[in-house]
């Protein structure tokens, strides 16, 4: 590929992580991080998944794009956290009193750590998009269904298709001009256009069933998918050493929740050498980007 | 790319003196139809060719073409025989029909099924469940034959329409067929691209060794990579000796009237003399007499008023300058300083465009893909409004053509479509029917506008246009994909709509059709008009863009 075209298609868009692998480890990280995240209520833990959350969009998306997020990210944990005390009454240190309700420390803190694991999952959620594009998705379904992998991929390619007309159509019954002609109506004309969409979209599909047809859709018992990624030695040897590096993460979360509690009065976390792996775990992404970065200069 | 018919064949034996396609008394009825479209059929086409088959619409040449194809050959009583490659049709199923003939389409959005490019191209393999190392061999080299590794991983709903196309020709390739039948593949694209994919269709031929049928009604652009031509008239199917003889000019208007036709071609003759003299086969210069007279006898009264009664040396600059102040013309539609861009990260579509379109005349706007043809009649129907400059409408009323008619189209019956404006617009059914008689289509009512061809589509969409009487008509690339006699009758309809007085502006590809047509014609690109002349300067000083 010549060079301008390199630049043309990656210049100014960061390389995810893991973006040299086959999808299947991406996808192990992304699962086995968001069910962490989402399943580990204990302040620590949520903390550092906040943390690795925050620097991989530091790091792929920029700081403007990610401190951006923040604008609406920090209010809701301040929400979350304000508002379940007035749900949840129980623990132990008093704060102060609303009118009869009496507001605890303890729920206070329960829910400031909700919204830290709602905006954590949000983050991560950010990260898997960018990690796991559409294609890669679909090269991960087709093996198991690919049929249905080839819906969505016809789905994706009429949405827009669908879309782009409607405007015609719109554009179409707004360049009429006569005087004298009642304005129209925009939902009698939205109607309209669904109409006129209707038929186009159904005497396309005609045609659109021969082409497939042609090329011989429906010739074998079962299709086959075309995948752009093999799976490779080194990504099998990747995915052994996440699935190991991910149950020690595991363990460490299920202790740590587990020995944790809020209610009725906080626990207090001790310094642990678990934390550093479960730390590890979240940073992963963010120093596979850094040796990316450096890697290409 | 190994040669396809140097590849192992499977099915029947197969020499080289086979012919690639063999039909012998073939008949076939729609159902419901009182006459065969096809009444015992007899062709060969020789393996290794590049074959056409012209005809008029209805002719029966996708019929034809469908019915080598079992999987999308249209329901009706059939009689007689066909084989491809010495197997019978009848006895392939779908594996065996996609392995050894493929068809292309004639409109490219309709064709693609997938996403991205590489699984469009990858799509029938799937189909034939081929190994996924096998596919990735093909895909790689069947891109690289085409050169369109650049493209792969766009989505194939942002791809032009000529790349759309070269894209499906490409997909079918990818199963490696021995023979390649193609409906009227170039008719939905501009020159530019029609040409690109003409010659990717060439290499497939000579580079590959693959039998080519292309079915069309205009094979001009095609006669110089044809082996061979055939026509389809009555059912029946028969050699054309002199291929060359496709090739000559079809007129719009039909009767001759001397005068500036026949002085434009004189200022044209620089050109064309000159290719004549190197022997040249271009079809056009072979019959000069067929290109004069361009306007018809209802137009010839038009003619005398304004044209200058003495055809002296002036005469063809005067030609284009048809249009006099004393003709009823009305306020000119203009834009000035006219600057567009779509959003914030776009570039500029419109680059302080002036223009100015006088009424009572038919205006052509010409220019490659993407110059900004459709956004500037956009701009005129008011559907976008422009950031910087002022659109100044002479015209009372306004209608908009799309690019494709189906975009009007709403109804169940050809009568209701026409009638849909009808209590808004203030006309009535005697003026409708009128109206689609003028365009040609009387004794169509009941019919549903689906069931038309695309030719009878168009003029209903234009018939419906122009009941409501808009003084300025806009149209976007009116005459795509039609045949001979719609473009006659839509030309005019167009003249007709100047000399009463309207304002006609076309965005369009057909440059035959703007010569003959447009009172001038305006040359966009980059943003602005180029050059704005009547048709006579504009074809004399253009070298490389010509009708």
């Amino acid at each position: 590929m010549p060079v301008d075209n390199i630049q043309e298609e990656f210049g100014g868009e960061p390389v995810a992580a893991f973006s040299m692998s086959h999808p299947a480890v991406p996808a192990l990280y992304i699962v086995l991080t968001l069910g962490l995240t989402m399943f580990s209520m204990q302040p620590v833990l949520i903390a550092l998944s906040l943390a690795g959350g925050l620097a991989y969009g530091f790091a792929t998306r920029g700081a403007a794009h990610t401190l951006g997020a923040l604008r609406w990210q920090l209010p809701v944990i301040l929400i979350i956290a304000l508002v379940n005390p007035l749900f949840s009454a129980s623990g132990s240190t008093e704060l102060f009193r609303i009118g009869m309700r009496v507001v605890y420390l303890e729920s206070m803190v329960y829910g400031l750590c909700m919204g830290g694991l709602f905006v954590a999952s949000v983050l991560w959620f950010e990260a898997a998009a960018s990690m796991l594009e559409y294609d890669k998705v679909l090269a991960l379904l087709g093996n198991a269904a690919p049929v249905i992998a080839l819906m969505i991929s016809m789905c994706m390619r009429l949405i827009p298709q669908f879309l782009r007309r409607g405007r015609t159509v719109l554009a179409v019954q707004d360049a009429i001009d006569v005087p004298g002609r009642a304005p129209t109506d925009p939902v009698r004309s939205r109607l309209r256009a669904s109409s006129v969409l209707m038929g186009w979209g159904m005497e396309d599909s005609l045609e659109r069933a021969d082409a497939m047809r042609s090329r011989g859709w429906g010739a074998a018992t079962r299709r086959t998918t075309y995948a752009r990624y093999r799976l490779g030695r080194s990504d099998v040897a990747a995915l052994v050493e996440l699935a190991l590096f991910g149950a020690a993460a595991v363990a460490v979360a299920w202790t740590a929740t587990t020995q944790y509690s809020f209610y009725p009065q906080l626990s207090v976390p001790a310094p642990w050498l678990g934390y550093a792996v479960y730390a590890a775990w979240m940073v992963l992404p963010c120093v596979l980007h850094a040796i990316d970065e450096k890697r290409f200069g | 790319m190994a040669r396809l018919d140097r590849g192992p064949v499977s099915g029947a034996a197969c020499g080289p003196d086979m012919p690639a396609i063999e039909v012998r008394s073939l008949s076939f009825a729609y159902p419901g139809a009182d006459a065969a479209v096809l009444e015992g059929l007899d062709w060969s086409v020789p393996q290794g060719a590049f074959a056409l088959l012209v005809g008029g619409t209805g002719s029966g040449k996708s019929t034809l073409l469908s019915l080598l194809k079992p999987e999308i050959a249209p329901a009706g009583e059939r009689t007689g025989d066909a084989r491809v490659l010495g197997e019978n049709v009848a006895d392939m199923d779908v594996r065996a029909s996609a392995e050894r003939v493929g068809y292309v389409f004639q409109d490219p959005e309709n064709q693609i099924v997938c996403e991205t490019v590489w699984h469009e191209m990858a799509f029938g393999l799937e189909n034939l469940g081929v190994s996924r190392d096998e596919m990735r061999r093909r895909v790689a080299e069947t891109s690289y034959f085409f050169g369109l590794e650049d493209w792969l991983h766009r989505d194939t709903d942002t791809l032009s329409g000529g790349r759309k196309q070269l894209l499906s020709l490409a997909a079918v390739l990818a199963l490696r067929p021995r023979v390649l039948l193609l409906d009227e593949p170039t008719s939905q694209l501009d020159p530019v691209a029609e040409k690109n994919f003409l010659h990717a269709l060439f290499r497939v031929n000579r580079e590959l060794g693959c039998t080519v049928v292309v079915a069309t009604h205009q094979p001009r652009p095609m006669l110089e990579y044809a082996t061979c031509a055939y026509r389809i008239e009555g059912g029946r199917v028969c050699e054309v000796a002199d291929i060359a003889s496709l090739g000559h000019r079809e007129e719009l208007f039909s009767d001759e009237v001397s005068g500036w036709g026949a002085s434009r071609r004189a200022k044209n003759g620089v050109f064309s003399s000159a290719s004549g003299q190197l022997g040249s086969l271009d079809p056009r210069t072979g019959a000069p007499g067929a290109e004069k007279g361009l306007k018809s006898d209802k137009s010839g009264e038009f003619e005398a008023q304004i044209l200058p009664q003495d055809d002296s040396g002036a005469s063809s600059r005067a030609g284009g300058c048809r249009i006099l102040p004393k003709m009823h013309a009305g306020p000119a539609t203009t834009l000035a300083g006219s600057w567009f861009r779509y959003d914030r990260a776009s570039g500029w579509v419109l680059r302080g465009l002036d223009a100015a379109f006088s009424a009572g005349a038919v205006h052509a706007v010409v220019g490659g893909n993407g110059c900004g043809k459709s956004t500037m009649l956009s701009v005129l129907a008011k559907t976008v409004k422009l950031q910087r400059g002022h659109m100044e409408r002479g015209a009372g009323s306004a209608a908009l053509l799309p690019q494709n008619p189906k975009a009007l189209l709403v109804a169940e019956t050809v009568r209701d479509e026409l009638m849909e404006w009808a209590s808004t617009c203030g006309y009535d059914e005697a003026a409708a029917r009128e109206r689609a008689a003028s365009l040609g289509l009387s004794g169509l009512d009941g019919r549903h506008p689906y069931d038309l061809s695309g030719g009878q589509r168009q003029l209903l969409a234009l018939a419906k246009l122009l009941l409501i009487g808009p003084e300025l008509l806009l149209l976007d690339e009116p005459t795509k994909g039609l045949d001979l006699a719609s473009r006659r009758i839509i030309a005019c309809a167009l003249r007709d709509h100047a000399k009463a007085g309207g304002t006609v502006i076309m965005a369009t590809h057909d440059l035959d059709f703007a010569e003959q047509v447009a009172d001038d014609i305006a040359m966009m690109f980059d943003g602005e008009i180029a050059c704005m002349e009547p048709p006579t300067d504009f074809f004399a000083d253009n070298v490389f863009y010509r009708a």
